[in-house]
């Protein structure tokens, strides 16, 4: 009992943060709120979820984030997982190396994008100035719609690699090393010793980046905002761009409020889904361990 | 006894002491200036800060100006100043404003009619196209500094004439192209962002279109004006006339490819003028400027991208507020702005100046162009037609879908935005 009193405040400080933003959002996710009924927030029996289910452009900015998320966090979970074990092989200036790996982390997102959006300039970026001497031809990155979401996918890629490998660098160093010199006295490879011990091991760290990670880049806003602005063709908008717009440009907060609590449902059910199978793989890799 | 008196007297001197400093910070108070502040973009605020100073010494101990510098870009500046306003009570007292956010700011109840304080001798002062997209519902609620329109730029050593229909401007460029002079013909903003609608507004209106009538409520995109401004727009690209990286192109890079001495044609705002007289421009005195071409028939139009202040409500000096409007929109100030950051006065008397129009030759075709000012749509659902319109039109410039297609599905989803807004089509 004491203790449930000890851990009112922070509860209370949750339920401020969390809970109250989302009723409100559901709340007003139910009523027409824009610039049309001066912002002022009126019932309109669900006309905004209606609105939502036949929404087109949602769905493709829906399939368009998917695709970002899936495909970035993918290639950043293999990316950290080989920048991880190097980084963990004793060598000279580790701690020199290690921060210095760092920095794409530390750079701040709207900085970095700016600095891709200017590497893929057409024509004056030094990207298209390769093409052009390479291919003799533009490669227009930013400009035709099948490549643009790929160079948003590598300038995430580039920046949050590193955080992926400090998480994953942090698991290895928890991996007693007797495992490995019993499993090499037994005659095991490396190869054998990264899938059996190092692998099976790390999942928890792999279940939390990847957590993590997937949540981050299902609401990526900034990087899209300032590289492509969501263009061409809309080719890169996200569902958080298309909520802002709703709300500071369009001024329809009701709008605004769906798309939210919309995409909140759905991401949530993404997370435990990822966490299931997760779960999963750990129990059986423990069991396979233990047998 | 001694001690007491002593006590007393001390306790005595430091009453005095407080009520004679607090009488002195009342009076103080009671003279200090009304501080004005208004919110500018950050070349607004740059090109303002010789006349803020000015104004304060004339109005010292009166009012205190103080412009805050926003950001750069049109829509930063929106975000920023929605965002404030949405929080209640107006950090600032003046908002310089784009004619496009207007009838927004004026719906959500933002914006303090300035009926009272310009009264129809300063409207009539007004250069003809500078006096549209001030008003919304009758009532005036902002006051232009600058006027802003479309223009097309052409190269005075490529050819005698200008183009006047897009016939023209096609067969001259492929001329051009063909012989080896010049590698593309025309420039313009074909980036998904508000420029693209700017560039088609003034193509539909060329055809004899209009994009869209907040009036009657009729969308024009899938007519046949509407559906040859977009094609014609595809058909510079396929023909090489546009470089197929326009679909990329904002202002600066169209600007920075002219500017080098690589196309032919250029569409943009007034401020490159000065821009393609400087030492690098490759174009220097080789560069003039006429209204966007349009169909034999058909007048030619230029939108209009000016900007203004606007008193937001809530503000605590009004009078003050107005004062340093007309300070900064006087005609000395807009001559000032003009011949030093190149703004494009408002005044019509300041296009009749012989002598100023000696020293800025580009001046006359400015206010000619001005004359041809067409407004965007003024509705507060602008953003997002604009919004719509820009999507489907990229897609098709970028071969995701036709021109045709993109105009149908173009109209039916502003359609669909009206709708939801409950203004029925």
């Amino acid at each position: 009992m004491p203790l449930l009193i000890l851990l009112i405040p922070s509860l209370l400080f949750l339920v401020a943060v969390f809970a109250l933003p989302l009723f409100r959002y559901t709340w007003l996710s139910f009523h027409a709120d824009s610039v049309m009924t001066g912002l002022v927030a009126i019932p309109n029996q669900g006309a905004n979820w209606q609105r939502f289910i036949h929404d087109t452009r949602y769905l493709q900015d829906l399939f368009q984030t998917l695709r970002f998320s899936v495909v970035s966090v993918t290639a950043e979970i293999v990316l950290g997982l080989v920048i991880a074990l190097i980084l963990h092989q004793p060598m000279r200036k580790r701690a020199l190396i290690r921060s210095s790996a760092l920095i794409p982390w530390a750079l701040p997102t709207t900085v970095m994008a700016l600095g891709w959006r200017w590497i893929f300039n057409t024509p004056y970026g030094p990207i298209d100035r390769l093409t052009q001497s390479w291919l003799g031809q533009s490669l227009n990155a930013l400009g035709e719609p099948s490549i643009a979401w790929i160079t948003t996918v590598y300038a995430d890629i580039w920046k949050t690699t590193p955080f992926v490998a400090l998480i994953l660098l942090a698991g290895l160093q928890t991996i007693p090393s007797d495992l490995y010199e019993a499993a090499k006295l037994e005659g095991a490879g490396s190869w054998i010793c990264l899938r059996r011990i190092t692998i099976p091991l790390l999942l928890p760290y792999l279940g939390l980046a990847l957590m993590f990670r997937l949540a981050q880049a299902f609401g990526v806003f900034d990087l899209v905002q300032v590289m492509t602005g969501g263009g061409p063709a809309s080719s890169t908008e996200s569902i958080a761009l298309y909520a802002y717009w709703n709300a500071l440009r369009f001024l329809d907060f009701g709008y605004s409020a769906t798309i939210m609590i919309g995409s909140f449902v759905i991401l949530s059910s993404l997370i435990l889904i990822t966490w299931l199978v997760v779960t999963t793989a750990r129990n059986r890799s423990q069991q396979s361990l233990a047998r | 006894m001694f001690t007491i008196r002593k006590r007393s007297l001390i306790l005595l001197t430091a009453a005095i002491l407080f009520i004679s400093s607090s009488l002195l910070c009342l009076s103080v108070l009671a003279k200090r200036p009304d501080n004005v502040s208004i919110l500018m973009a950050a070349p607004f605020a740059d090109s303002t800060s010789e006349l803020v100073k000015i104004f304060n010494q004339k109005n010292r101990g009166r009012i205190h100006l103080e412009v805050i510098k926003g950001p750069l870009e049109t829509e930063a500046i929106s975000d920023l100043a929605i965002s404030s306003l949405l929080l209640g009570n107006t950090p600032f007292d003046g908002l310089l404003m784009d004619v496009t956010w207007v009838p927004k700011y004026a719906k959500a109840g933002w914006l303090e009619s300035l009926d009272n304080y310009f009264n129809e001798d300063d409207l009539n002062a007004l250069a003809e196209g500078a006096d549209e997209g001030n008003h919304y519902q009758g009532s005036l609620l902002r006051w232009p500094l600058n006027a802003d329109i479309g223009l097309l730029y052409w190269r005075t050593d490529l050819m005698d004439e200008p183009p006047r229909t897009p016939q023209e401007l096609e067969s001259i460029s492929q001329k051009l192209q063909n012989g080896g002079r010049i590698p593309y013909g025309y420039v313009w903003q074909g980036k998904q962002y508000e420029g693209l609608s700017c560039v088609f507004l003034e193509i539909i209106d060329g055809f004899g279109g209009e994009w869209f009538s907040p009036d009657s409520g009729r969308i024009g995109l899938d007519e046949p004006p509407g559906l040859d401004a977009s094609e014609w727009l595809n058909h510079l690209i396929q023909t090489g006339v546009s470089p197929r990286a326009v679909t990329n192109f904002a202002e600066s890079e169209a600007l920075q490819s002219f500017k080098s001495g690589q196309a032919a044609f250029m569409r943009n705002w007034p401020y490159a003028w000065a821009e393609l007289q400087k030492n690098d421009s490759q174009v220097r005195n080789k560069v003039g400027i006429t209204t966007m071409v349009a169909e034999k028939g058909h007048q030619p139009a230029a939108t209009l991208g000016s900007w203004g202040l606007s008193l937001l409500k809530g503000s605590a000096h009004p009078e003050s507020t107005v004062e340093a409007f007309k300070f900064l929109t006087s005609e000395e100030s807009q001559r000032y702005l003009y011949t030093k950051y190149g703004n494009t006065p408002t005044k019509a008397e300041i296009f009749n100046d012989q002598k100023l129009l000696e020293n800025y030759p580009s001046l006359q075709s400015i206010g000619e162009a001005l004359a041809y000012a067409r407004s965007r749509p003024e509705t507060p659902l602008y953003a997002q037609i604009s919004v719509v319109l820009q999507r489907k039109l990229s897609s098709s410039l970028t071969g995701m879908t036709t021109p045709v297609e993109a105009m149908q599905q173009a109209e039916r989803s502003t359609a669909q935005v009206l709708e939801a807004a409950g203004e029925s089509p």
